[in-house]
């Protein structure tokens, strides 16, 4: 067995002004060129577990720590932060406030100057760095001139330039669309098995981890709730989502097929090792009374229509080229594309916020452009991504009351509105509490119950998942669908496609600009090479449906793992 | 939108080292203190103005900064021009107020302010004021927008800036566009749910801004956090003790620019002195 990197013994922390222990006896070792995966809902202690590793818990934030962390030959809490930044190499989440420099160099140079590298070791140590994550040629650019996942992988080198001897990276892809995401994960991988890095990544991709991590730890409440190789962790399917947690879609199908009685040996958590499985089940005869849900068909005149739309922005990119769509009342609609492919251009044009260069948009028949974005506002709710930026108040009920008071509604108005919005969102309990007091997903309720409190015909939720756990994603979901239900046109930008076959109907997979596809979801998400030319990946559910398809003809185009094994199960034990 | 940015032009200008552009924009600042001449000082105003443009600061921008200060000009030239008298007086050796030019005198039956006077001295040392702030507020872009952050945080640790403090300002610069960025959304937000800025009056302007402050500040707060941390993830101590990737080393160019402001310096001090140039009441 290698010998272990870190160790930690009997750790407890607690921060400064808090009532509980954000890590509670933690016993772990990290060993020498493993890659160990770190989940755990949010609000575990993911991030103080790697910050615990450079020293900046307990250094940097203060708090009562016990126990004791040691990196190589160096304790923790005994070494300065910038003596543990030579072992430990940190990458952040957000790609955006991790950049510190101006230029790529300068940004990988950074930590070296530092840490007193001569001039000339760091002008050899910068091509290296990103000749590793594949960056060469970038040197004098502008870190903001580079995609999403471009910006982690500078993120990394300049890490990697210091040459750690254990490389964290803390929710590297949650912000970055697939292709970002794709892009960090491969790099880390070949840091791993080229260079023989050890790495210790916390990430909620659930399918990656569970591809190439060595072995996982899985923290809950700060304690330790288990470690292992991932096809022991990820086959614990009801502990997981217990905890609030994710399976692969592989290994959730299988365990579906095991609830409903069919003889699974083993739980394969990983693609490859499924797809033989599975093909040996495909043999038998399917569920005779499994039907595919037919695509649910909206008619009616268009809410918001949308011809020959074409956007240039004042630098002269072109973010969209003659895109025409209709969007009926009622429908749910779900808008794909990577990052740049125009999604949130053309939202922007449905709220007047911007105005097009050619073509145009209207709402119920009335151009949008003769509209102020405030008259839309009655029609068109918008969920952003972060709730932070759409909180101004002191209260939760201030915050619902401000839209309808911007409206000019008399008071009667505005109390029946509010206490509905409040009602409907379940923040009733929390009406008086400063909505900033509250916990992210309570937040982003808040957000919701504000623009629910105009009652627009149409509202708009873009990437409403990003930095949200499984759970916390799924309760946003769950709201948008009771929308659709009461009879709301619901609109949903996000990357997060897993999430999605339970609640849209129909896609738009857009791409430089362009609408690529308009398809009901089971087509969209089988439509392969629309969604590879956007730099998408279909759920694995339906990458394991896909293989099934190329030996089976007749296989049909599933979706989710409940409607694998659905399909698979025979009708004596589907009864 | 006021923010830091980086000139996109290669010029003679953005080639400087930052510290000849740092004595450069002492050298006019004390300069342009010292004159009280409005002619010279449009002058001063104007060479400024038109060196932003060459080099490449654009004129959006200049517009800007001219939009956003007319108003307080116009106050500053006013006030001077009505009620700045013992200066000009004292600057152009009048025994009486009576040696004052005057512009025009308010009604006498107007309350208040009946009977009050403007005059062309006032008037003409409130127009040096103008130009002096235009000077000072446009030098800085000057020097700024054309040096490279870091090239900037090397030049000022070898002017004997502390590092920390050159860092600071460094990082200053680099979250501004953030800053504004998240400003924008903030009123984006607002007005997606009724906030009809475009109906509202300048004092309801004020409280919607006063509004934006909070989740601002917030914002501020949490990024300034998640900096720290990640600083310190990067061994940043704040110490001097650490090397550079770019060297700073002084050029010809750089010395000739150095040698140009000082005698300039030099020349501005003599013709003042001797000739009185540059003095308020003075030949030019």
């Amino acid at each position: 067995m290698p010998k272990p990197i870190a160790i930690f013994e009997d750790v407890s922390y607690q921060y400064p002004r808090s009532e509980k222990f954000v890590l509670f006896d933690i016993n772990l070792e990290i060993r020498q060129g493993e890659f160990l995966g770190l989940i755990g809902p949010t609000g575990a202690g993911k991030t103080t577990l790697c910050l615990a590793l450079n020293g900046i818990v307990p250094q940097f934030y203060g708090g009562r720590f016990f126990g004791s962390v040691r990196v190589g030959d160096l304790d923790t809490v005994e070494h300065p932060i910038s003596e543990m930044a030579r072992l430990v190499g940190q990458v952040f989440e957000d790609p955006e406030t991790q950049l510190i420099a101006t230029s790529v160099e300068n940004e990988i140079a950074f930590p070296l100057e530092n840490l007193k590298i001569p001039r000339q070791v760091i002008r050899e140590r910068v091509p290296q760095a990103l000749s590793a994550v594949r960056l060469e040629g970038t040197e004098r650019k502008h870190p903001h001139e580079l995609s999403g996942g471009q910006k982690q992988r500078l993120a990394i080198a300049a890490a990697l330039a210091v040459q750690p001897r254990l490389l964290i990276l803390d929710e590297p892809t949650s912000q970055l669309d697939p292709v970002g995401a794709e892009e960090v994960f491969a790099t880390v991988h070949e840091l791993n098995r080229v260079l023989g890095m050890t790495i210790l990544m916390a990430s909620h991709s659930a399918e990656e981890m569970a591809q190439f991590a060595d072995r996982i730890v899985w923290l809950a409440h700060g304690e330790i709730v288990a470690l292992g190789a991932p096809d022991e962790i990820y086959s614990e399917i009801e502990l997981l989502i217990k905890n609030d947690l994710r399976p692969p879609q592989v290994a959730s199908a299988f365990f579906h097929l095991r609830k409903s009685g069919i003889a699974v040996p083993k739980i394969p958590v990983r693609l490859p090792d499924a797809i033989p499985m599975l093909a040996d089940l495909a043999r038998r005869e399917p569920n005779p009374d499994f039907d595919l849900p037919a695509p649910n068909k909206v008619t009616g005149d268009p809410l918001l229509s949308v011809k020959d739309l074409t956007y240039i922005y004042p630098d002269g990119t072109k973010a969209l080229q003659g895109v025409s769509l209709d969007i009926r009342e009622g429908e749910y609609l779900l808008i794909i594309g990577q990052n740049g492919a125009g999604k949130s251009t053309l939202v922007k044009h449905f709220l007047n916020l911007l105005q097009p260069t050619a073509g145009v948009v209207k709402v119920r028949g009335a151009d949008t452009t003769e509209m102020s974005v405030s008259e839309l506002a009655h029609r068109i709710g918008y969920v952003a991504q972060n709730p932070d930026n759409q909180i101004f108040n002191s209260s939760v009920r201030a915050e619902i009351e401000f839209a309808l008071e911007n409206l000019d509604f008399d008071p009667e108005e505005v109390e029946a509105r509010t206490n509905e919005s409040l009602e409907t969102l379940g923040l009733v309990d929390v009406q008086d509490r400063h909505p900033l007091s509250l916990p992210r997903g309570v937040r982003a309720r808040v957000v919701i119950g504000a623009i629910l409190a105009m009652r627009p015909d149409i509202i708009i939720f873009d990437e409403p998942t990003t930095g949200q756990d499984y759970r916390g994603a799924q309760y946003i979901m769950d709201i948008s669908r009771d929308l659709h239900q009461a009879g709301k046109t619901i609109i949903v930008i996000t990357h997060h496609l897993y999430l999605m076959p339970e609640y849209a109907q129909r896609v738009i997979v857009m791409g430089k600009g362009t609408l690529l596809l308009d398809q009901d979801i089971r087509t969209a998400f089988h439509a392969r090479e629309a969604l590879r030319s956007t730099f998408l990946s279909a759920p694995q559910a339906v990458h394991l449906t896909q293989e099934l398809r190329r030996s089976n003809e007749n296989f049909p185009p599933l979706l989710t793992p409940e409607e694998i094994a659905d399909y698979l199960t025979p009708r004596r034990m589907a009864s | 939108m006021l923010k830091f940015q980086t000139v996109e032009r290669d010029s003679f200008f953005s080639r400087l080292d930052f510290r000849p552009k740092l004595y450069m924009v002492a050298i006019l600042t004390i300069v342009t203190f010292a004159w009280e001449s409005p002619l010279l000082q449009f002058g001063m105003a104007a060479t400024i103005t038109l060196a932003c443009l060459a080099v490449g600061v654009k004129w959006g921008y200049i517009r800007t900064i001219l939009l956003v200060m007319t108003p307080f000009y116009l106050l500053l030239v006013l006030t001077h021009a009505f009620f700045n008298r013992d200066q000009v007086m004292a600057l152009q050796g009048y025994s009486s107020a009576e040696q004052l030019q005057k512009i025009y005198t308010f009604p006498e039956s107007w309350p208040v302010i009946g009977g009050g006077y403007a005059t062309w001295d006032g008037l003409s040392y409130g127009l040096n004021v103008m130009f002096k702030a235009l000077t000072l507020t446009l030098v800085v872009p000057l020097a700024v927008f054309t040096t490279e952050v870091n090239n900037m945080i090397v030049g000022l640790v070898r002017a004997r800036i502390p590092y920390k403090i050159a860092f600071i300002f460094s990082s200053t610069l680099r979250f501004f566009p953030l800053l504004f960025e998240e400003f924008a959304s903030i009123i984006e937000a607002q007005r997606l749910r009724g906030l009809s800025l475009e109906k509202m009056g300048p004092i309801q302007r004020v409280r919607v801004y006063a509004k934006v402050a909070v989740p601002l500040i917030l914002g501020a707060m949490v990024k300034s956090q998640q900096l720290e941390v990640v600083l310190q993830s990067k061994a940043f101590s704040g110490s001097p003790d650490r090397t550079y990737l770019h060297e700073s080393t002084l050029k010809s160019a750089d010395y000739a620019l150095i040698a140009f402001f000082t005698l300039f310096l030099i020349l501005a001090i003599y013709l003042m002195i001797v000739y009185k140039i540059g003095n308020f009441g003075g030949p030019i």
